[in-house]
C-alpha cells in the first residue's frame, strides 16, 4: 500500500498524472472508488480484498476526460476493460498510466500498454465454476424453459440501470433507452419492457463484454445479468476465436472485417 | 394506546385469519437470489422470519414501481376508458421495520398535502401496517441518528416486539384495533412494557440537529465532488429508498389501446433533469448526488417540515460503489 501511495505521489510530482482513480476506505463495507487530485490526497489510497469494482468505467466520466493525464489502479478485469476500450479507440484524448497489484501482492506500474497486454495475457481469467455451472444449466434447458427462466428473473427488474452504469463497455453518450422519439424501449419496469432492455443490452455487448461480472454482482434484485453476455462471449469465441480484452488492437468480432476471410460472402 | 400480548405459536393463526379476510397480504420472503423482498404471500410458511431489512422498502404498496392510472381502448362508438382506481385492493403489510413504517408519514405528506393524489389516497386508506421491531441491525442501520429507533411506533397500525416466546403488541390506530378484534381470542391484555432490552443496538452516527443546521450552508462545499465522484449514476438507491417519491408519467400504446402509467424515477439518473434542447441543469453526477442528499436533510424540511431520511440503510447496502449516505453527509457538513 505504501508503495502504491509513494509511486502515485511521484507521478503527481513529475506531472505524469493529474488525476488518480483508485480506492479509499469507507464507513460501509467495501472499498469506495476514490479520485485523487493532488499529492496531499494520495494517503487516501488503499488496497485490500474489497477492491473489486471495475474502475475502468470511470474513464468515461467528463471530469476524468478533462484531467487528460490519468492514473488508474485496477485488477485484471479493469486492465482487460482498458485494453478493450483502447481497441475501440476510446482513449484518444487521455493519457493513461496503469497500475495493478498482482496475486503475490506486488505493486506493478506498467511502463506501456504493451506491458499491460503481456500481463493480462499471462493472467487471463477463466469463467468461475459457478458461472460455468449456471451457463451449462441454461444450455440444457429447452427453449420454453429458458424463456420462462429469464422471464421470471426479468419480471423483478426495476430498471435502475445499475447494470448499465457500472459497465465500462456501456459508454454511449445517449443510450437507446433514453430515446423517446421514437421510444424503442418502454420506460415502465414491467416484464416485456424489461426483456427488451436486457436483450438490447446483451446484443450491444456481444463480443465486447470482458466478463468482469460487475453487472451481476451489483444488481439490487439479484438478476445474474452477466450470464447473458458471458454466454455470448463463449459463442463468439467458438465461432470467431475472439478473446475480448486480450490486446489493445483486437477490435471485436462483430465489427471487424478481413479481406482474406475464408467466407466468400463477406467480400 | 392499547397494549396486548400475542403468543409466537399463535402467529400462523393470526395469518390464517388475515388471509381468510380476503385482503392482500404482503410480507418478506426470500427469493432465489437469497435477497429478501416484500411480496404477496398465501400462507405463513412463505414468510421469512430471520432478516435485518428487506432489500427494497414497503413503499411499493402505496407507490408501485409501475402504476396503471387508466387504460383506454378505441371502439366503434368512441373511446372506452377504464379507471383503475376502483380496482385497488385492501392490503396488509406484515413485518416491515419501524424505519419503513415511519417513512409512510413522509410519503403521505408528499402525496396528500397540497394536491391530494387519488391513487395514493385510496391505497393508503385501504392499507394496514403491522410492523415488527428490529431485534438486530447491521452497520448500515442508522435510524437513531435521524431520531427514530428500532422500536418506533410512527406510521404503524400495530407494532409487534418479540419478547421471548411472545410478541408485545402496541395497537396504535383504529385499523390496528380492527385486526386485533378480528382475532381477539389470540390477544391478551397486558400493562405497557419497556422494549429496550429486546431491541437492536444501533450505532449513533450524528446529531440530526447539528446536521440540519450545517447543511443549510453546505451547497457550495467543495467536498461534494470528492464524495460523489464515485457515484455511477444509477437509480438503485432511490428505488430501494422508502421515502424517494419521484416518478415519471408514461403513455404506452399498442394500436388502438393503451394505458397511462406512473413509473418510479430517480434524481440520480442524468435523464431526470435533461431538457429537450439537450441542456441539463444538473450537469454532472456530483450535482445529482448532492440533490438527493440535500433533499433528504434540507429541501424536504423546507417543503414539508420533515427530514426525509429514516436511516434504514438500504441505499448503503445496494450502492454498487459502496457510497455511504451518512459518511457523505458528515463530510460535507464538517466545519
Amino acid at each position: 500500500m505504501e508503495q502504491l501511495q509513494n509511486k502515485v505521489a511521484e507521478l503527481f510530482e513529475k506531472g505524469t498524472i493529474s488525476l488518480m482513480i483508485g480506492f479509499q476506505d469507507g464507513m460501509s463495507k467495501g472499498a469506495v472508488p476514490c479520485f485523487v487530485e493532488s499529492v496531499e490526497q494520495v494517503k487516501l489510497l488503499i488496497y485490500n480484498s474489497y477492491c473489486k469494482n471495475n474502475l475502468a468505467v470511470y474513464l468515461h466520466k467528463p471530469e476524468v476526460k478533462q484531467a487528460k493525464k490519468v492514473g488508474i489502479f485496477g485488477n485484471v478485469a479493469t486492465l482487460r476493460s482498458i485494453l478493450q476500450l483502447l481497441s475501440e479507440n476510446q482513449f484518444w484524448n487521455i493519457e493513461l498510466t496503469v497500475m495493478t497489484i498482482n496475486a503475490n501482492q506486488e505493486f506493478i506500474l506498467f511502463e506501456s500498454i504493451a506491458e499491460v497486454e503481456k500481463y493480462v495475457q499471462a493472467n487471463f481469467p477463466q469463467l468461475t465454476d459457478e458461472e460455468k455451472e449456471l451457463i451449462e444449466k441454461i444450455n440444457t434447458m429447452s427453449r420454453q424453459e429458458r424463456w420462462e427462466y429469464w422471464k421470471d428473473l426479468f419480471s423483478t427488474c426495476i430498471k435502475c440501470y445499475a447494470c448499465r452504469a457500472v459497465c465500462p463497455m456501456c459508454y454511449c453518450p445517449q443510450c437507446t433507452v433514453e430515446s423517446n422519439q421514437p421510444q424503442w424501449i418502454k420506460v415502465s419496469a414491467q416484464t416485456s419492457g424489461n426483456m427488451e432492455w436486457h436483450t438490447m443490452r446483451a446484443m450491444h455487448l456481444a463480443g465486447r463484454c470482458i466478463n468482469c461480472g460487475e453487472c451481476g454482482r451489483i444488481c439490487p434484485v439479484g438478476i445474474p445479468v452477466h450470464l447473458l453476455t458471458a454466454k455470448m462471449n463463449l459463442d463468439l469465441s467458438k465461432e470467431f476465436g475472439s478473446k475480448t480484452g486480450y490486446s489493445a488492437s483486437n477490435g471485436y468480432a462483430l465489427n471487424s472485417f478481413n479481406p482474406n476471410d475464408k467466407e466468400g460472402f463477406i467480400r | 394506546m392499547e397494549t396486548k400480548l400475542l403468543q409466537s405459536s399463535d402467529i400462523p393463526k393470526l395469518f390464517d385469519n388475515l388471509i381468510k379476510s380476503g385482503k392482500v397480504i404482503i410480507a418478506p420472503i426470500t427469493k432465489k437470489s437469497g435477497k429478501v423482498f416484500f411480496e404477496r404471500i398465501s400462507s405463513y410458511d412463505q414468510v421469512e422470519k430471520d432478516y435485518i431489512q428487506t432489500q427494497f422498502s414497503a413503499k411499493s404498496v402505496v407507490f408501485p414501481k409501475v402504476e396503471e392510472l387508466f387504460t383506454y381502448k378505441k371502439t366503434d362508438t368512441g373511446i372506452e376508458i377504464t379507471d383503475t382506481l376502483s380496482q385497488i385492493p385492501e392490503v396488509v403489510v406484515w413485518g416491515l421495520r419501524p424505519c419503513d413504517s415511519s417513512a409512510f408519514d413522509y410519503i403521505s405528506e408528499f402525496f396528500l398535502k397540497e394536491n391530494p393524489d387519488a391513487y395514493f389516497a385510496r391505497r393508503k386508506e385501504l392499507l394496514t401496517l403491522i410492523t415488527i421491531s428490529c431485534p438486530k441491525a447491521d452497520d448500515a442501520c442508522f435510524c437513531t441518528s435521524v431520531e427514530l429507533n428500532p422500536g418506533s411506533t410512527a406510521g404503524s397500525d400495530i407494532l409487534l416486539t418479540q419478547m421471548g416466546n411472545e410478541y408485545y403488541a402496541e395497537i396504535i390506530t383504529e385499523k390496528g384495533k380492527a385486526v386485533v378484534e378480528s382475532s381477539s381470542d389470540l390477544f391478551t391484555a397486558t400493562e405497557p412494557k419497556t422494549k429496550d432490552e429486546f431491541l437492536a443496538k444501533i450505532t449513533y452516527q450524528f446529531s440530526l440537529e447539528e446536521i440540519k443546521e450545517r447543511i443549510k450552508t453546505a451547497y457550495d462545499n467543495a467536498q461534494w465532488k470528492h464524495e460523489s465522484m464515485g457515484c455511477y449514476g444509477c437509480g438503485a438507491c432511490a428505488f430501494a429508498c422508502p421515502t424517494c417519491t419521484c416518478f415519471d408519467i408514461q403513455d404506452e400504446s399498442d394500436g388502438d389501446e393503451g394505458s397511462r402509467k406512473r413509473c418510479w424515477d430517480a434524481c440520480g439518473l442524468s435523464l431526470f433533469t435533461k431538457h429537450n434542447s439537450g441542456h441539463n441543469p444538473r450537469k454532472n453526477q456530483t450535482e445529482r448526488r448532492r440533490q438527493r442528499l440535500m433533499h433528504k436533510f434540507k429541501y424536504s424540511v423546507e417543503n414539508l417540515g420533515i427530514v426525509s431520511c429514516v436511516g434504514c440503510g438500504r441505499c448503503i447496502r445496494v450502492c454498487p460503489a459502496h457510497l455511504n449516505i451518512f459518511e457523505n453527509i458528515l463530510n460535507v457538513t464538517k466545519e
